[in-house]
């Protein structure tokens, strides 16, 4: 399930001072493996000073284009495996990558007609990126509307291909930068602000509801996708809502930002049974741990990607007891009403929890 | 009761435009499966609005949320099928009807009922669970227009339209507005005594256009009308004639549409199956919507559109052009002489010669001696064509 394949890196880009793009070669043998839908990512597998690290990053490329897979990876403030991409990385370079996955995906096809709402901030632009040239290529009636907040002109990634893509979908595609600390030129001075190509500030409800106001949804198929740092969605995903938005049209992904647990609530050394595979394994949870890294530390093999509860790779059915989720960012309120868990992110709140990997 | 007519009018037969039976078959297997014209996206401009619109069997009601997204849904309350839906609330966020006051939210999911507990025992747990939601329908917008579709997942309105689209004017309906006598009323509206066929018949056909229209339609140059069929729908197109087109800036009764390049300038008049035509001409942009009434009653709605310039603008237009030579010679002319109010062919308007065919038409077909005697292969190619079309459809959703 886990399976990992060497690619080689063909090309890397540096999209802005603390950004990369990575593309990888994809031998023809695993073209079919590789298929994969805009909007979803790619993990990869280091080892970092003795440690074995894994890392998922959204693929910027386009399905539909005949092009390398590509992944967009910007630099988080100590983070091991994106500095290290960053800086380390080179062309010819051999990275474990597992196969595409993710369920923050359109269904894009020629024949529709619909209006696509994007919202995405920072590096939150990557699988934006892959959905809004795979809509403006295949679905030629297809209008995009799209925000993309930054912190300034300089951390936009990806700034000449979203110039260009203006240019050539002008008729059927609006972007609309917001920056939350513009870099001010003296020349600004003398410009009224309705000369500035971008609204100030970050993308909070105001903002989205008078995008939608300005610019109404002409193909009556709307639908809304997110991307971005937790409270971003979150406000995006309110404002949205507030305006009567049905939450089936809305999409989301994460990236990152984890919310604040209830660690002190778990149960010390609960007892995990767990069923993989066929096999019923009983098994204590150490203090802190979770389910998953529980298993993976007694040699067993549960299915896991992303570890940061964005994958729903892990998801596991609770049978018995409760368990709590550090991190949600895959699974809806009807799943988790279901009892479905992430076991990357779930530690046990009663003396014993009983879980099934379906 | 009487033998039916089996006389062809080429490929339907002469009852199919006198017999309620057929009608009926229309409603059901035409008008109710197709995207039906609901009149002007700014019919419902702000989030709240909401319109009503007859789409062949069915109500149906259009809201705009306040997320700019249109919904459709049958005009019917769950309760008791009444026809009263409206958007209420002050932020027009529900659709009640005052019969009873149930009460929807804008996805047409029941969220409440007066007394409920009381009265409906049986309606347990989450109300819009119930399977008392109302029924959706399609919206969707082309060319400025609304159209609805009474199916919920009906097959997209550019997979109707698609085709045809390549063919339409280049005029950017968006920028133009409404123009019209009275606020609120088509620029024309007339019933016909005539089946509707008969009238999409007489507007599709290009061999009548130098005849009966000879003295009001001439500043179109019929003779290099380029037209044909593109999915159900046909389009047509027509350049000015060359005196026309040389001084059109001032002869053009209203100010020339400038999204039309000059090179493109002419008469665009599709027609978009079943029952909605567009006319879009030089300084003007119509819809020219048909509504069967009866067998032999039909209602035309011509909603017109122009620049969006100035009052004043406008009546400098209009008087330079009234007083251009050119309508000397074409435009206004009756065919015959007499006496402009009473007799059609007199008027010098085309709409009142088109009514006077179809009508006079419409008579000829309960004689016994009705035939078609021969068919202009070009000129009245179209209308076998449609004939062919509507028994298709017919015949398509007839077993279903």
């Amino acid at each position: 399930m886990s399976k990992f394949y060497k690619l080689q890196i063909t090309d890397l880009r540096k999209e802005t001072a603390d950004s990369v793009s990575v593309a990888f070669d994809l031998p023809y043998e695993l073209y079919n493996e590789f298929n994969y839908k805009a909007g979803q990512y790619l993990t990869v597998k280091f080892t970092i000073g003795g440690e074995e690290v894994r890392r998922s990053y959204s693929l910027c490329s386009s399905p539909v284009m005949e092009e390398p897979l590509r992944i967009g990876v910007k630099k988080v403030k100590g983070g091991l495996v994106s500095n290290h991409i960053n800086d380390s990385l080179k062309v010819g370079d051999t990275v474990e990558v597992m196969v595409p996955e993710g369920r923050f995906t359109a269904d894009i096809k020629e024949g529709n007609y619909k209006t696509y709402y994007l919202f995405s901030a920072g590096s939150g632009i990557t699988p934006i990126l892959s959905i809004l040239r795979t809509v403006l290529f295949r679905e030629p009636r297809s209008y995009v509307h799209m925000i993309y907040g930054n912190s300034n002109q300089e951390s936009i990634m990806f700034q000449n291909e979203l110039e260009q893509l203006q240019e050539q979908y002008f008729d059927r595609f609006v972007l609309v930068h917001s920056l939350s600390r513009p870099k001010s030129k003296w020349s600004d001075l003398w410009k009224s602000s309705k000369d500035k190509p971008y609204l100030k500030g970050r993308i909070d409800k105001k903002t989205v509801s008078r995008f939608i106001g300005e610019y109404p949804p002409y193909a009556q198929n709307a639908e809304y996708y997110i991307c971005g740092p937790g409270t971003m969605i979150q406000n995006t995903k309110e404002a949205l809502k507030d305006m009567d938005v049905p939450g089936e049209r809305i999409f989301t992904e994460s990236f990152g930002g984890q919310t604040e647990g209830a660690d002190q609530d778990a149960w010390e050394n609960a007892t995990l049974i767990a069923h993989l595979d066929g096999e019923k394994i009983e098994v204590n949870v150490p203090k802190g741990k979770t389910l998953l890294r529980t298993l993976i530390s007694q040699g067993k093999n549960p299915p896991y990607s992303c570890e940061g509860g964005v994958c729903s790779t892990c998801i596991c059915k609770v049978k018995n007891g409760k368990v709590h989720m550090k991190n949600n960012l895959a699974l809806t309120d009807e799943e988790v009403a279901d009892g479905y868990a992430l076991s990357c992110q779930s530690i046990p709140l009663t003396e014993s929890v009983e879980i099934v990997y379906e | 009761m009487s033998e039916k007519n089996k006389t062809m009018m080429h490929e339907l037969p002469v009852e199919a435009y006198t017999s309620q039976e057929w009608l009926d078959m229309e409603m059901k297997y035409i008008f109710s499966k197709t995207w039906q014209f609901a009149g002007f996206v700014e019919d419902v401009a702000e989030p709240g609005d909401y319109i009503s619109v007859q789409a062949g069997l069915n109500n149906i009601f259009i809201v705009k949320g306040r997320d700019h997204r249109l919904r459709a849904f049958h005009n019917m309350c769950r309760h008791r099928g009444t026809q009263l839906l409206r958007a209420v609330g002050k932020a027009k966020k529900a659709i009640s009807c005052p019969y009873h006051d149930w009460t929807y939210d804008l996805e047409g999911k029941l969220i409440s009922i007066p007394k409920r507990e009381e009265e409906f025992p049986q309606l347990k747990g989450e109300l819009h669970k119930c399977g008392l939601n109302l029924h959706e329908a399609s919206v969707d917008i082309f060319k400025g227009m609304l159209f609805v579709h009474p199916d919920k997942d009906a097959p997209s309105i550019m997979e109707f339209f698609g085709e045809v689209e390549p063919y339409l004017g280049p005029h950017i309906v968006e920028d133009l507005v409404e123009y019209s006598e009275n606020d609120n009323e088509p620029f024309y509206s007339r019933e016909i005594k005539a089946n509707w066929k008969i009238v999409v018949e007489n507007y599709i056909d290009h061999y009548h256009l130098a005849h009966l229209h000879e003295g009001t339609l001439n500043m179109y140059d019929h003779a290099r009308a380029e037209f044909g069929w593109a999915g159900p729908h046909y389009w047509f197109y027509e350049p000015l004639v060359p005196d026309y087109a040389k001084d059109v800036k001032n002869a053009a009764p209203y100010p020339l549409i400038d999204s039309v390049p000059e090179d493109k300038i002419g008469a665009y008049v599709p027609w978009l199956f079943p029952n909605i035509g567009i006319t879009e001409g030089e300084s003007s942009w119509n819809s020219f919507h048909v509504i069967p009434l009866a067998p032999d009653r039909t209602l035309v709605n011509i909603r017109t559109k122009v620049m969006n310039v100035s009052e004043r603008e406008f009546t400098r237009q209009y008087t330079k052009s009234s007083m251009h030579k050119l309508w000397s010679h074409y435009g206004n002319k009756g065919k015959y002489e007499g006496d402009p109010e009473t007799d059609p062919m007199a008027s010098g308007d085309f709409m009142a010669e088109d009514v006077y065919a179809c009508e006079q038409q419409q008579k000829s077909l309960y004689s016994p001696k009705f035939q078609v005697g021969a068919q202009a292969q070009r000129g009245e190619y179209a209308i076998s064509k449609f004939q062919s079309v509507i028994k298709e459809w017919i015949e398509k959703y007839k077993d279903q």
